[in-house]
Parts: structure tokens; C-alpha cells; sequence
């Protein structure tokens, strides 16, 4: 991997234009726009006269609900984060390590069968599962371990589940190529050398896994925040994150600048990470980033 | 006998390993492979549940299920509208994954290989689309289609879409050429090739099950794509997510269960069948 | 070696052609050039079906041109993104609050021109009043929605909404997105405060109104009620009746206090090419037979005078110029006015 690099483009570079051009006229002009109408009073391809205004911003700033919205938004994907990594982990070593064919087959179907249903689908399964005539509290009372149903969905937690049941699949699948890739002859030339596996796990494979922990869960962290349908869905419309704000303000306050003002926010929220990201990523190992 | 700094050999085959996967010692081994069961019904047990409600014939959510019937499959098979936005789906996802796999593959090349400058900054920038709100993107190019006054073709919704399932195209592509032997490479230069027939020869049929990783990638995450297409459909044009979703706002019934049978088993289909012939196993990793 | 040409290659041509032909389905929305097409919003559910149906057909074979329904909710934000000149609706069917507020952002004609939708004049006053932007086609009666079988006796008034034995089953909407929600509150003010205005009243009766669980659309308060995970609810006159005959434990009680009016409301928007079809599409559907029809599929109270509904029809919905009279409409002019920071106000009222 570390052959003379040459400084200066060759002719492979422009097999980079056709997606410069997808992403310029598709991605950057959108955005652009959006960005522009974040900072009008109205849009201006319907209207006759804007004018540049600062209110959408000032109106975040200013109220505390708007900054409890988005506080609540970062820790729902934090948490679904963590729970995704702690969940995701085991299996993808598992699916990394496997040896048969079939086994691997059988796990990468169970991994992807959640992506396959459809995220409406699958909330609405949550739903069914969660809700109070649900699976779990029918089951539950049923069994008389409870008599009032238990307060599943129109939570946080109903919506970590539900965020943390699609994602995972992200956060395996992520995880096991990494996995995959460090050289089994390490963790046991460690356990030759005497430390339990258990020891081996933690001071070999664990550490060189790191720049797969970090892809994934930026990768999950950053879906979580943008999710719309399962919290909207799962949180019985009580828990406001920062999608479903824009979503309403869109469809039901036709207040496209606010709504406009609060994407840049989310925008900015995630490429702060991203930049977190590759910083960290470049402290911990002299690795090329595995984007 | 390693030349480069990472541990990890070529990808290209995995290492035989003597023990099998997992602590040695059998309560520790038991402990991994229980917590690994109790994920894997975790993920599982909603579709199962789906299943269940697919086959039950009463109209609402209702648990224990009172029977087995088929009466939503014949709904959803017999609605036009579900039907046809199965049909919808499946063109815009075959769309969307041809030009995202060719869109994102020749970028992943163009990023590993091509030497441009501010790599890193492209890289981030092509991976941005995940970061937005979807519903936001749908929108922004919604009001841009509508400033071009182009209404919204399929085509629209097909770029929409790419631009949302490239950067997984990227993410596969890059990660099996981060890890490529360019030994293999030199090797065949050194054999007398060419650099254009060692790219054609050597570089992308090796590179090829990472690309049509992504490939599957782009094709799962556009059919079940929904903020963008939410503003991005037309009357008599609506991806299944969206038929779906307007559905449920007035019959809360087991067609939905049914929808999303049909769509694993198709998902299944497509995925079971390209493992066999491609063998995918080491590359459906992002 | 052709093999040299490999996948990605493959991949270039497929692509290519595949815009090639992605351009040939790419034609917006006409679908056969010579009929006119007339470009509508639309409820999906029972409403749909019937629309698509027979409804729908037989305008289109009578004025020979084609129907194009949107019914991929919310349709406001797309009408507000079209230009003026080029709407992508023609005619706009939604409720009152929203009619509302696409007038007073221009994107619909307030008033319908009653030469050029002669039906106009049989319709009952409600549905041409100042409380009206356009035409109310169907209205239905926003009450109490309960079920039979758990003992709930003596309801009559929008107050045993507040009762705290329905903890854990009462339903609600949730107001920034939902009309009945919107109503509902300005009726907090009546019945707590000094009138529909009263929102400081309204806001301190919400708070009290919790536990509650809200939806933001009607078709899922059906459902809720219909399998138990609510108990006693907000909800209109349709969404029980409609189950008629699926002997479903449920019932609606119009309470003492009166009940709102949920109005399903057509108007023309000012920039389309199609005025002509499009009054001829609203005075279609202000047709005692269409009416009559539409009345009886999805149970919505008829705005036409002249409609005779079958007798258990007629029994329950609004069908006398007495019970008509006796609907409560609201001001959605001043609600809108200040519909932010109402939201603002109730987003917090309802957080978990």
C-alpha cells in the first residue's frame, strides 16, 4: 500500500466526474437552495418580493424548546448508537469468523431481512409489537406478570428500539468486513503467548477494530438523526426530534424558510461529526481511513 | 515477508484457522453464542410478527391472531395501485442501482487511484447524503425540479434516489480497493501487460463483488426508499413505500403485511440468487 | 478480448440505454395527449376507492377528459413549492383549515362562481358561509367516539373527555398537523374559557387533558378505537359509521355542548388551465346522486339540500336545515393567523 504515490492526478481522476456532475446538479444545487430560502422571508421563485432575514435562526436560537428539539434529537442517536455497536459487535464477529458457507449465508439473511422489510413495515411491527394491545403486554398480562400494560412505545426508549432494530444491520455489516480483515493469526499468536481469550479479545481484536467502530456508528448515528417515520411512529407523536419538526413545519406550517434553517442545523450537526470522525480516526491508527 | 504496515493479509481469502469461531473455553463459548441467538431473535422477531399479521384476518392490530388467512394477500395482489407500485419500485430500484453502481464505482476508483487532491474532503462530501434529512433532500429537489419546471419525471426521482444509494456504492468499492494487493498488479506489469489491460484484467474483476456489494446495497435502500420519494412521486406513480404510507393513514390492516412479505421474499430472491452465482459472502460489508 | 471489456464497461452501456429509456417513460403527467386532464387531490381509504371506481369514471366519460388524484399526502407544501401559473393541481379537495390557509397564501380562489357551478344553489348556508373559502361538499360531525363494551355510561358532554377513568385509553390528535385536533382546541375555549378565542383557556384544559394518545390522522384513531388501545376519543361521525354493519363494539355520541364540523372542502386554484373542466368537476360532485353515493360509502353528511339518503343513513348523519344548523364552525382565519405559535405552545403541552 505504500508504493511511490504520486503527487499529481492521473487518468483514472476523471472517472470522478460523472458523480461531480450527479452531485453538483442534484445534491449541491438543492441544498444551495435550501440554504438560500433558510435566510429569505419566502420563496422567491412564487413570490414577488424577499427580503434577506436572519428570523429563522434568531427563532431557533431564542426559544429553548427549539435547542431542547435538537438536544433531543442528538441523544436519541447517541444512544441508538451505542446500543447498535453493543448489539452489532458480537454478531459481526460471528458472521467475520464463521467458517461455513451456509452458516454465513444464514447470517448475512437474518442481518439484511430487517433492511428488506421496509421501514414503514417495520415500524409498523414495532407498533404491533409495542403497543399497549400489543405482542409483548397481551403476552405479558396474559401470563399475569403485569395487570395494566406496560408503557412500551410513546417513549424514547420505544423509539431507540425501533431505530436500533434497523440499524444494526448498517453497524454489522460495517463491522464485519473489519473484523474479517484482522488476521485471526494475531488473537492466537496472543493466546500462545498465554492470555485468555478473553484477554486476547480485548488487547488485539477490539483496538484493531476501532476504525470499523468508528465507520459504523458515524454511519448509524448519522441515519438515526435524520430518521422521520419510526420516531414519528413509535413515539406516538410525543417526542419531537428534529425530522419530524421539519416535517411539520413543512407540511402543516408551510414555513419552508424555518424548515429550511432547521436541515442546515442537522447539516451542520453531521458534518461536525464527520470532521470529528476523521480526526479521530487519524489519532488512533496510521491507518487509511475505511470509509 | 509482509511489505506493507497493516496487519491484515490480502482479502482476497480468508485464513484457515484451526478453532472455530469464538472463545475456547465452553461456558465462554456458550455465553457468545446465547448472546449472538438472543440478537438474532431480536432482529428477526419482528418479521415474524409481520408475517403473522400478514395471516390474520381480523382488521387492526390484534394479538393472539385469530386464524390464518390469505384474504390481504388477494387484497394486495388485486389492488392496481399496490401493484403497480410494486411494479414502480422495482423499475426505479433496477435504475437507481445501474446508475449508482456506475456512478460510484468509477468515483471509488477516481478516489483511490486517480490521486486527486483533497481526497478526504470528496470522500466526505460523496458519503454528506446520508447526513441530510432525507425529507429535506426530497423537498430541495422537489422545489429545484419545479424552478427548472421539469414536473417530476421519473427520471427525478431515479437521480434522487442514486444520489441517496451512492455513497454506499462508494463505501463497498473503496473498502475492497483499500485492500488490494497492488502486488497483483505489478505482478502482471511485470508479466508485460499494459496498464489499461492490467486494469481490465487484473484490477476489476477483483474488485467486482465489492462493486455489486454496493450494488445491493443501492438496490435495497432505494426500494425502500421513502422521504425522497415522498415528494418526489406523481399521481399514478408511487414507489411502494409511499402507497404504503398513505395507506396506513386510513386502514391500519394486514395488506401491509402482506406488501412486506412479498417484498422480503423478492429481496431474498434477488440477494440468495447473487450470492450463488457471485459468491458474495466476503464483500457484502460496507 | 472482449472479457477485457468487463462489468464496469457493461454497466456504462446499460446505463446509457437505461436513460434512454427512463427519457420515454420519463413524460410528465399526461397520459394520453388528446383528453384534457384534470389534475384533483384526494383521500385515499373508502373515499378513494369509490372514487376510482365508479366516481371517477363516470365524470371522466361524461366530460371526456382523465382524472389525475393525488393522494399522497400532505398537498399544500407542493401546491406552495408550483408556480402560480403552472399549479400542479387544478382543483383542490381538502379541509377547511387548510383551504384556509392556501387562500391567504394565493393559491386558491376564495369564492366560487355560482353561474359557473349552478348546484351551488342548493347547497345548505353552512357550506357557502364566510366561515367557507370555496365549497363544502361534505361535512361531518366531530364528537365523542367510545366503546360499547366497557362499561362507559352516561356520556353526553365533551367534559367526560376529561373524566380520569379513561386514563390510558383516551385519544387525541395531535393538533399542529390535524384539523379535528385544531377544532377541538378552539372548543377548549368554549367550554372552558370565554369562547373559541380563549386560548389561554383552551392551553390550561389541554394540559389537563393528558394522559392522551395522539395520532395525527384519522384512519389511525379508527383503528386504535377499534382494537381497544383507546377507549374514548375525539373523532368525527364518519370514522364510527363507516364500520356499519361489522357489528364493531363502538358508537358516537354527538355531545350537549354541539358538535364541530369537519368540512371536506373543494376549491379551483387561480393559475389553472383548466377552469372550465375544473367547475364542471366541483358541480359534479355537488350532484344529488353523486352525493348521495359518496354519502352513503363513507358516511359524510351531504352539503346538497335536495339529497334524499336511505333512512338509516338519513337517521344518523346531518340531513335537516335543524341539524345542520346546529354545527359548529370555527374561525379558521384567525386560527391561522396564529397557528405557530399555537404549535409551539402545544408541542410542549404534549411533550412525553
Amino acid at each position: 500500500m505504500n508504493s511511490t504515490t504520486a503527487t499529481r492526478p492521473n487518468g483514472l481522476a476523471l472517472f470522478i466526474l460523472p458523480s461531480a456532475l450527479l452531485f453538483a446538479l442534484f445534491f449541491f444545487l438543492p441544498i444551495g437552495l435550501m440554504a438560500v430560502m433558510s435566510v429569505l422571508t419566502g420563496n422567491p421563485v412564487v413570490m414577488p418580493k424577499v427580503a434577506f432575514t436572519t428570523k429563522h435562526y434568531v427563532r431557533m436560537i431564542g426559544d429553548p424548546f427549539y435547542l431542547e428539539v435538537i438536544w433531543t434529537t442528538i441523544r436519541i442517536g447517541l444512544v441508538t448508537t451505542l446500543v447498535a455497536l453493543a448489539i452489532g459487535y458480537p454478531l459481526a464477529h460471528w458472521m467475520a469468523r464463521i467458517k461455513s458457507r451456509t452458516g454465513h449465508a444464514l447470517l448475512l439473511i437474518a442481518v439484511l431481512a430487517p433492511m428488506l422489510t421496509g421501514i414503514v413495515v417495520r415500524t409498523f411491527a414495532w407498533m404491533t409489537l409495542l403497543s399497549d394491545k400489543g405482542v409483548v403486554n397481551e403476552t405479558l398480562m396474559s401470563l399475569g406478570f403485569i395487570s395494566q400494560p406496560l408503557k412500551l412505545m410513546y417513549t424514547e426508549t420505544g423509539i431507540v428500539v425501533g431505530l436500533v432494530h434497523i440499524y444494526v444491520p448498517f453497524m454489522v455489516l460495517t463491522l464485519t468486513g473489519v473484523i474479517g480483515r484482522i488476521d485471526e493469526r494475531l488473537e492466537q499468536a496472543a493466546e500462545n503467548l498465554g492470555a485468555s481469550p478473553l484477554r486476547a479479545f480485548l488487547e488485539v481484536t477490539l483496538p484493531l477494530s476501532v476504525p470499523g467502530i468508528l465507520a459504523g456508528s458515524l454511519l448509524v448515528f448519522a441515519l438515526a438523526i435524520s430518521a422521520y417515520v419510526t420516531p414519528i411512529l413509535l413515539g406516538g407523536f410525543q417526542i419531537m426530534t428534529l425530522p419530524i419538526l421539519i416535517y411539520q413545519q413543512i407540511s402543516a406550517n408551510f414555513n419552508v424558510g424555518f424548515a429550511a434553517a432547521l436541515g442546515i442545523v442537522l447539516l451542520v450537526i453531521s458534518l461536525l461529526l464527520v470532521v470529528a470522525y476523521n480526526r479521530a480516526l487519524g489519532l488512533v491508527s496510521g491507518q487509511r481511513e475505511l470509509q | 515477508m509482509q511489505t506493507t504496515a497493516s496487519p491484515s493479509l490480502p482479502a482476497t481469502r480468508q485464513t484457515a484457522s484451526v478453532r472455530a469461531p469464538g472463545p475456547a473455553r465452553p461456558y465462554g463459548r456458550y455465553l457468545y453464542l446465547a448472546i449472538n441467538i438472543a440478537i438474532l431473535v431480536f432482529l428477526l422477531a419482528p418479521i415474524a410478527i409481520v408475517v403473522v399479521f400478514a395471516l390474520n384476518p381480523t382488521p387492526f392490530i390484534q394479538f393472539p391472531p385469530v386464524g390464518v388467512s390469505l384474504r390481504w394477500f388477494e387484497k394486495f395482489f388485486a389492488s392496481r395501485d399496490f401493484m403497480h407500485a410494486l411494479g414502480f419500485s422495482l423499475e426505479v430500484a433496477v435504475l437507481t442501482t445501474l446508475s449508482a453502481t456506475a456512478l460510484g464505482a468509477s468515483a471509488a476508483l477516481a478516489l483511490a487511484r486517480g490521486n486527486l487532491p483533497g481526497a478526504r474532503l470528496i470522500v466526505a462530501t460523496m458519503l454528506s447524503p446520508l447526513m441530510l434529512p432525507a425529507i429535506l433532500t426530497g423537498l430541495a429537489l422537489f422545489q429545484t425540479y419545479v424552478l427548472l419546471d421539469v414536473g417530476r419525471p421519473t427520471w427525478g426521482l431515479v437521480a434522487g434516489h442514486t444520489l441517496v444509494t451512492l455513497p454506499y456504492v462508494v463505501r463497498t468499492t473503496l473498502a475492497v480497493l483499500h485492500n488490494f494487493d497492488l502486488r497483483l498488479e505489478e505482478a502482471a506489469q511485470n508479466l508485460g501487460a499494459s496498464p489499461v489491460r492490467t486494469f481490465f484484467e487484473v484490477t476489476l474483476p477483483l474488485i467486482k463483488p465489492g462493486v455489486l456489494a454496493g450494488a445491493i446495497f443501492a438496490f435495497i435502500v432505494s426500494f425502500d426508499q421513502f422521504p425522497v420519494s415522498l415528494f418526489l412521486v406523481s399521481p399514478g406513480n408511487e414507489t411502494l413505500p409511499v402507497t404504503l404510507f398513505n395507506y396506513l393513514k386510513f386502514d391500519l390492516d394486514g395488506t401491509i403485511g402482506a406488501a412486506s412479505v412479498v417484498s422480503i421474499v423478492l429481496a431474498f430472491v434477488v440477494v440468495i440468487g447473487l450470492d450463488r452465482t457471485v459468491g458474495l459472502r466476503s464483500y457484502v460489508k460496507l | 478480448m472482449m472479457k477485457a471489456l468487463g462489468p464496469l464497461s457493461r454497466r456504462r452501456f446499460l446505463t446509457a440505454s437505461a436513460s434512454l429509456g427512463i427519457g420515454t417513460i420519463a413524460a410528465p403527467y399526461v397520459a394520453r395527449a388528446d383528453d384534457p386532464t384534470l389534475r384533483i387531490t384526494g383521500w385515499g381509504g373508502k373515499w378513494g376507492d369509490i372514487m376510482k371506481a365508479e366516481i371517477g369514471p363516470a365524470f371522466e366519460s361524461e366530460f371526456k377528459c382523465k382524472l389525475q388524484t393525488d393522494s399522497a399526502f400532505p398537498y399544500l407544501p407542493k401546491l406552495q413549492a408550483s408556480s402560480r401559473s403552472a399549479p400542479i393541481y387544478d382543483v383542490l379537495h381538502t379541509n377547511s383549515n387548510e383551504q384556509w390557509a392556501a387562500a391567504e397564501m394565493g393559491l386558491v380562489e376564495p369564492k366560487i362562481d355560482p353561474k359557473l357551478v349552478p348546484n351551488l344553489a342548493d347547497v345548505y348556508p353552512y357550506a357557502i358561509s364566510d366561515k367557507i373559502v370555496g365549497v363544502s361538499i361534505f361535512t361531518s360531525a366531530i364528537g365523542l367516539g367510545m366503546r360499547t363494551d366497557k362499561g362507559y355510561s352516561g356520556v353526553t358532554s365533551w367534559k367526560d373527555l376529561w373524566d380520569p377513568k379513561y386514563n390510558g385509553v383516551r385519544g387525541g390528535y395531535v393538533i399542529p398537523v390535524n384539523s379535528l385536533g385544531q377544532a377541538f382546541l378552539m372548543m377548549c375555549g368554549t367550554l372552558f374559557g370565554k369562547g373559541q378565542t380563549d386560548l389561554d383557556a383552551a392551553y390550561a384544559a389541554l394540559e389537563k387533558l393528558k394522559p392522551i394518545k395522539i395520532v395525527d390522522f384519522t384512519g389511525a384513531m379508527e383503528k386504535m378505537l377499534l382494537s381497544g388501545e383507546v377507549g374514548m376519543c375525539v373523532i368525527h361521525d364518519s370514522g364510527i359509521y363507516r364500520y356499519d354493519g361489522q357489528n364493531q363494539p363502538t358508537d358516537f355520541v354527538s355531545p350537549s355542548e354541539g358538535v364541530l364540523s369537519l368540512e371536506q372542502v373543494l376549491t379551483i386554484t387561480p393559475g389553472s388551465k383548466m377552469k372550465e373542466l375544473a367547475n364542471a368537476y366541483v358541480n359534479y360532485m355537488l350532484r344529488p346522486e353523486v352525493q348521495k353515493r359518496l354519502a352513503e360509502t363513507v358516511w359524510y353528511s351531504p352539503a346538497n339540500k335536495k339529497v334524499k339518503l336511505d333512512a338509516k343513513y338519513d337517521a344518523k348523519l346531518l340531513t335537516t336545515p335543524e341539524k345542520v344548523s346546529k354545527l359548529i364552525q370555527v374561525d379558521w382565519k384567525w386560527y391561522n393567523e396564529r397557528k405557530d405559535e399555537i404549535d409551539q405552545r402545544v408541542n410542549r403541552i404534549f411533550r412525553a
